[in-house]
């Protein structure tokens, strides 16, 4: 391990801005929080992008490690305690100025602290509270702050940071036991489950408190997310997706981000480095069907089955869904319920809405839906107005499948013109197996 | 003969128009008419043009008549609309407030989208809410000599207005002038006070080159924290782009 003793500010900030890149949370949403005047900082409900990096991410937050020495040994990470790398810590100062100075200038919305395990969890929960106590209550921060739970610190820390900040997190980062067992021998699903439930229950707790006593102080506001690693152990699509389900159902979570897995260490636990990068386009099939999750009122079994694990590539998940249903469709723009409107592959929430408002005032054709906005580039070939469809289509998968390909997403040359049958979903023989509810982390 | 106004290229000028417009044609309803910028004049044919100065009185009536019989939603989209850039948003803004006057409860004229000039007020409003986002993002302070905050921007539209009551709210407690370099217009904001919008100073822009001595070590401080966040084998230049277009990228720290 190399410790330089009196590194600058600007080494340091290199240093665990490097080693937090790989966190993706980096939202600034969920609170709202007005300027009481003693010090600087506000925050909006909506949540504020200030930039964006090279890889097209947004950067809200000041993403920093409060330091990158770890006791732990997790495969995958870059900090592990076996790699060689440069090690740094801030202090709680330098995190305090730092914060304070880029927000004054307009560069973030708030804080997101991370860290490596130092000594052990209770002692590096310690810092991180301290340092989050001096920048709330000396230099009376009052912008948005992120704080990583960590996983096996002791429930008081817990609390105490969960009413500094406005969102914690602690990352699951493997979906199955096994796949934590191999690559991360230091975690537990317990130790990681544990803080996940007492942020859970604490928020309920201050629920009722703020609706008692008016002013009282709130806890993580903004509520509590996780990530999970993509294409780290074979696990499949199925696998995620359910587990993603089950922590929106039984822990209340605000968000489940996923995170490409971006070969940093050579190990034999870990898939071998290939030329093709990070699995960017399973990452957003995956956050696709998260969206379809929360706000589409799908199910996880809807999506996906045993026999099909795996999302298509071709297809987003919704369309996919459409196309494996197709008695379901077309469906008539002028009677369906607004939960069937939802399920059209093009229509989103927002277009639903739109032709729930407009249809009460007379009857739509597909003229009225293009001036209220619905995009019927995919939406046409599953929709009715007054019984007729836009055009003349055969409701049968090859067909739609073809029209959709040539219309739809850019894709690869030479997948175009294939039928349906024939659009293989990600066949990588290393992934596979079941949900099985015991090897699952939730 | 089409009547056409031409007003000064702001919102005082703007609303001084609609006055004289509303005087002309509310009586008379064979009357034509349009409003115009200067500067942004085109000739046309059968017309005759007639000055308006703006005036602040013209002005308030203006926004008050648009208050009672409109209601606020109507004026919020109004006076965005009219902070925004196209040269038509008078003719569009008149159109909207005769609209107003064929239905029976005026304060709903909003929901009439149907009606081409209401759904043009509409879109305009949209236009510059969007952009008032994009530059309470964008906006980058720099911290001058005296401790004060300044940050300069070139918007289409002239959101000002719309973006200095977000950092009023924010920066409460700080010395800040934000400098809109494109209208010519500052919003100025002493620690604890209500923030100030000046236009037609002239300003010696020297005056803000001196930096504080810690100015340059966190623009430098977070050009490395940009640069160290970005993931490179994630390197999406286009995505990027997308999200922060060149045109916006003039006073940003991190692309100097």
């Amino acid at each position: 391990m190399q410790i330089s003793e009196n590194m600058s500010v600007m080494e340091k900030l290199r240093i665990l801005t490097d080693a937090a890149k790989y966190d993706v949370a980096c939202t600034s949403s969920g609170t709202f929080r007005g300027n009481d005047g003693t010090g600087i900082g506000s925050c909006v409900q909506m949540g504020i992008c200030h930039s964006f990096a090279a890889d097209g991410r947004c950067i809200s937050l000041l993403k920093i490690l409060f330091t990158n020495e770890c006791i732990f040994d997790c495969k995958y990470c870059i900090n592990r305690r076996s790699n060689v790398v440069p090690r740094a810590s801030f202090t709680p100062d330098e995190i305090c100025e730092l914060t304070i100075e880029f927000y004054r200038r307009n560069y973030i919305e708030g804080l997101f602290l991370s860290s490596g395990i130092l000594k052990s969890p209770d002692y590096t929960m310690e810092l991180i509270c301290a340092a989050l106590e001096k920048l709330r209550k000396v230099y009376r921060f009052q912008g948005y702050i992120h704080v990583k739970a960590i996983p096996g610190a002791s429930e008081e820390l817990i609390q105490r940071a969960g009413f500094l900040a406005d969102r914690m997190s602690v990352n699951l980062e493997l979906a199955t036991a096994e796949g934590l067992r191999t690559l991360a021998p230091h975690k537990t699903r317990d130790k990681i489950l544990k803080p996940m439930r007492l942020v859970q229950n604490g928020r309920s707790q201050n629920a009722y408190e703020l609706k008692v006593y008016h002013h009282a102080p709130s806890f993580v506001p903004a509520g509590q997310s996780t990530q999970m690693i993509v294409g780290a152990t074979p696990e499949t699509d199925y696998q995620m997706l359910h587990v993603a389900e089950t922590l929106y159902q039984r822990f209340d979570l605000k968000r489940v981000f996923y995170s490409a897995f971006v070969s940093v260490n050579v190990d034999k636990a870990l898939p071998a480095k290939t030329d093709q990068g990070p699995p960017l386009l399973r990452e957003h099939r995956l956050y696709q069907a998260d969206w379809l999750l929360r706000y589409y009122k799908f199910e996880a079994k809807e999506l996906l089955t045993e026999e099909e694990p795996n999302f298509n590539p071709l297809f987003d998940p919704k369309c996919n869904w459409a196309l494996r249903h197709l008695e379901y469709f077309p469906v008539e723009v002028n009677r369906a319920p607004y939960e069937m409107l939802l399920r059209v592959p093009g229509l989103g929430y927002r277009s639903a809405g739109r032709i729930v408002r407009a249809r009460r005032l007379g009857t739509l054709d597909f003229q009225d839906l293009k001036k209220i906005g619905v995009v019927l580039k995919r939406a046409m070939y599953f929709l009715t107005c007054n019984g007729r469809m836009m055009y003349p289509v055969k409701l049968e998968q090859d067909y739609i499948a073809r029209n959709l390909l040539d219309a739809g997403e850019r894709l690869p040359q030479e997948v175009r013109g294939m039928t349906y049958q024939q659009l293989s979903l990600f066949d990588d023989v290393r992934f596979g197996g079941g949900v099985n509810e015991k090897n699952l982390c939730v | 003969m089409k009547r056409i106004y031409v007003c000064e290229n702001e919102v005082t000028g703007l609303f001084s128009a609609l006055y004289d417009a509303w005087k002309y044609l509310v009586p008379d309803h064979g009357a034509e008419c349009g409003i115009r910028f200067r500067g942004h004049l085109e000739q046309e044919l059968f017309c005759e043009y007639t000055e308006v100065e703006s005036n602040e009185k013209k002005a308030l009536s203006v926004e008050r008549m648009i208050l009672s019989h409109m209601g606020w939603y109507a004026y919020k989209l109004i006076y965005q609309a009219a902070l925004s850039d196209d040269p038509d948003r008078g003719d569009v803004i008149l159109g909207t407030m005769l609209a107003a006057r064929e239905i029976p409860d005026s304060r709903r004229i909003m929901d009439h989208l149907g009606n081409a000039q209401v759904e043009q007020t509409f879109e305009l409003s949209r236009t510059v809410n969007n952009e008032t986002t994009r530059w309470i993002e964008l906006i980058r302070f720099r911290e001058l000599e005296q401790g004060i905050l300044y940050a300069r921007f070139e918007p289409k539209c002239r959101v000002l207005s719309c973006v200095a009551p977000h950092f009023a709210e924010r920066l409460s407690v700080e010395n800040w002038m934000i400098h809109d370099a494109v209208h010519e217009e500052y919003a100025v904001h002493e620690a604890g006070r209500q923030w100030i919008l000046v236009s037609g100073e002239h300003v010696d822009e020297d005056r803000f080159s001196s930096y504080s001595a810690k100015e340059e070590k966190f623009s430098e401080l977070w050009k490395e924290f940009t640069d160290a966040i970005a993931i490179k084998e994630r390197k999406n230049p286009r995505c990027q782009m997308g999200h922060l277009p060149l045109w916006c990228r003039k006073n940003l720290v991190e692309f100097e």
